[in-house]
């Protein structure tokens, strides 16, 4: 056949569209304006698409648990993990975190793991939504 | 860069932004009329040190360097290192997670391969079959997604075995994705093979022959694609593959010939997603129960690494071609040395024969067809009688879009 | 892929050290098996002296009619610079496949090698690489220029070096100073 992709087209003019819209159908003037709106209730947000199973999003951090021990530190491939040696704590700089969840592998007291939260983008790299303690 | 050569002839430089390498690289072209005379290569305009990098971190943080070297081999490049590695330490690696290497290693094959299948429909301007290949490309990161946790930084590489298990109740949803992909490889194979528009403006293209592919040390499906029958899966089966029955894909498979043009290497590459998605199949029927690390004590690890001495050579088949790793450790926690050898580096020398005579409009093609990703350049240059005007990537795209409408009358 | 009989890397390693004599100085070869089939292939690693080099790729052609070369590598040991040069025989034929490396020691103060692009033009990046990473003279070679470090670079400097030309003088930690 000459054009083997036409059949195709012209199909998929009648399928629903392959993209989920997400936050909603038509991008937002302000993203912090229509996010308080939906926070009111006046406006709908589109869910973004699920995420897998054992997605490796947000560090979740149990400060309890932690016994200082610092092995996290050492493998971190980063360097996004700083001890506190006052009270013997780590805090974790988002901005530099790759997600490899090293530190959930190593960790004796099980006190690292990763949430799905994956919704990180700020412009401060120092904010306080990015920074772990 | 050299002098026009006559009269006629100008300069096109093309490049450096190119962020699908390790290094971006810069074209000059020595123009006459349409045809290409002359290349002249120049790499790494961000040149990062990772080699260096690596000499200040243990080899557990090396592994997460390795795979950020390149978006698309974020899987070889880790495992490369810890093959070389786990040469150096004498590390025996459970049966289970040398197939679990496979079903990884074949899966970023697949993504890679359709990737570029789209990007090549992209530069001959044929878009339609770009988003087909999307979506072909997005069921592939899905279940990279679902077995990896992540879709492009997989994280599954540890020294030693590999980092999560397949258990069997995750085999349904990968069947689905799989019989999914085999379902559409079909339909794929059907228009890169069959449509006119793709044989016109692959068919006689960038040409390398068997010798120069030879000469030029070109390595993967570039060199497949010349008849050159190179492949580390079979030549040094690593992993598991000597299990397996696999055959080096040449373009005589299919078309009973070798041309060594751009249309082989599609070919070349579409046969070898067929293979990928058989053996994933395979190996996941054929995987013996086991350990999936051979050493789950990351302390240990570290401290057993931190003791050896010696050198090794990791090698791979990336979707690109042969990947390879070089460490030397000398009794400290971190590499003594490192070298990488991604596999376009041996493919950048190939170019030059390829261009030879070709038109400013397949550069995009021709360029692309060694898959470094070439529909990133920048903007495009032309230096005219001194004087210096700039070609827009959509100017170039423009172009070649053009010469297929012209093919096709 | 060539008619020459495929060799078993104890012959290869045999036939060196019947050639060249005093010019290899270690040689030793790696098995490793892989597999529920227990598939085997080998690693062959020779030290040969600077003077042999171009003689011992060479004789690689006698084995094969175009030995495949993956790359150079290289590092340095203070009062030397080790380069090792990684090359693969018998591609194409399966499994059979062997990777032989040459290591090359070149003193600190004669850092001169043969170029090996005559013989293996695809050598070329990775002599060019060479040159500018580890600061060796490659005698011969057909384009000197910079292939990976941009031409703002200061000279006299090579990032793989662990002396004073080292680039440990040039590294700044970003977050430490952002931090402050």
């Amino acid at each position: 056949m000459k054009f083997t992709m036409l059949p195709r087209t012209f199909a998929q003019m009648f399928k629903k569209p392959f993209t989920n819209k997400f936050p909603a159908k038509y991008a937002p003037a302000s993203v912090t304006g229509f996010l308080k709106a939906v926070g009111e209730g006046k406006a709908k947000m589109i869910p973004p698409v699920e995420t897998p199973p054992n997605f490796r999003g947000k560090i979740q951090y149990d400060k309890e648990s932690c016994i200082g021990c610092k092995l996290c530190i050492k493998v971190c491939p980063t360097g996004a993990i700083e001890f506190k040696p006052e009270d013997k704590k780590i805090k974790i700089y988002l901005a530099r975190c790759c997600f490899c969840s090293q530190c959930n592998d190593i960790c004796p007291k099980d006190s690292l793991s990763m949430s799905n939260e994956f919704l990180l983008a700020d412009t401060d790299k120092y904010s306080k939504d990015l920074i772990v303690e | 860069m050299s002098k026009g050569k006559t009269k006629t002839s100008y300069q096109i430089p093309i490049g450096p932004i190119h962020p699908a390498l390790k290094e971006p690289v810069q074209f000059n072209f020595e123009i006459e009329g349409e045809k290409i005379v002359d290349v002249d290569i120049k790499l790494g305009q961000v040149h990062r040190s990772i080699e260096w990098a690596a000499t200040k971190r243990n080899p557990v943080q090396v592994l997460y360097l390795a795979e950020r070297i390149c978006g698309i081999c974020s899987y070889c490049h880790p495992m490369a290192f810890t093959l070389a590695t786990e040469r150096v330490a004498k590390i025996e690696v459970p049966e289970r997670a040398q197939y679990l290497r496979i079903i990884h290693q074949e899966l970023e094959r697949i993504c890679s391969h359709v990737l570029w299948a789209g990007v090549a429909a992209h530069e001959i301007g044929f878009d339609t079959v770009l988003f087909l290949t999307w979506q072909i490309r997005e069921t592939a990161l899905d279940l990279t997604e679902y077995l990896c946790g992540n879709r492009i930084t997989k994280g599954i590489t540890m020294i030693g075995g590999v980092r999560r298990d397949i258990t069997s109740d995750m085999l349904p949803y990968i069947n689905e994705k799989l019989n999914l992909i085999k379902g559409s490889w079909e339909k794929l194979r059907k228009i890169f093979l069959e449509d006119k528009t793709f044989q016109l403006r692959s068919q006689g293209c960038g040409v390398l022959t068997k010798e120069d592919a030879l000469k030029l040390c070109a390595v993967g499906p570039l060199a497949r694609a010349s008849g050159v029958k190179k492949d580390v899966r079979i030549d040094q089966p690593y992993f598991s593959f000597g299990d397996f029955d696999i055959e080096y894909m040449t373009p005589d498979i299919v078309t009973g010939e070798v041309n060594g043009d751009v249309y082989d290497r599609i070919i070349v590459r579409l046969l070898e997603v067929k293979q990928s998605v058989e053996l994933i199949g395979e190996s996941i029927d054929r995987m013996p129960e086991g350990e999936i690390v051979s050493e789950p004590k990351l302390v240990k690890l570290l401290n057993q690494l931190k003791k050896i001495e010696g050198e090794g050579i990791g090698r791979m088949e990336a979707p690109r071609g042969e990947v390879f790793h070089y460490v030397k450790y000398m009794n400290a926690e971190s590499p003594y040395s490192w070298k990488v050898r991604a596999p376009t580096y041996s493919n950048v020398l190939p170019w030059i024969p390829m261009f030879m005579g070709e038109q400013i409009a397949d550069i995009p093609i021709v360029a692309a067809s060694t898959d470094p990703c070439m529909s990133c350049t920048n903007r495009v240059g032309i230096v005219k009688n001194g004087r210096q005007s700039y070609m827009t990537s959509e100017q170039l795209h423009h172009l070649s879009v053009k010469k297929t409408k012209e093919l096709m009358k | 892929m060539t008619a020459l009989k495929i060799l078993t890397p104890d012959e290869i390693v045999q036939s060196y050290k019947g050639e060249f004599k005093n010019n290899i100085l270690d040689a030793r070869v790696e098995k490793y098996v892989n597999g529920l089939k227990k598939n085997e292939f080998f690693h062959i690693w020779i030290r040969i002296e600077r003077s042999a080099y171009k003689d011992v790729v060479k004789h690689l052609f006698t084995f094969e009619k175009y030995p495949h070369f993956a790359v150079s590598s290289g590092y340095d040991l203070g009062d030397t610079v080790e380069l090792v040069h990684h090359f693969s025989l018998y591609c194409g034929a399966k499994s059979r496949d062997i990777s032989v490396s040459f290591t090359v020691s070149l003193p600190k103060n004669d850092l001169t090698i043969d170029t090996i692009t005559d013989l293996i033009p695809g050598a070329l990046i990775s002599e060019q690489e060479k040159q500018e990473m580890l600061g060796i003279k490659v005698i011969g070679i057909p384009k000197d220029d910079r292939v990976f470090i941009s031409e703002d670079f200061p000279e006299c400097t090579y990032p793989w070096r662990r002396d004073e030309t080292g680039p440990d003088k040039m590294v700044r930690n970003l977050h430490d100073e952002v931090k402050e």
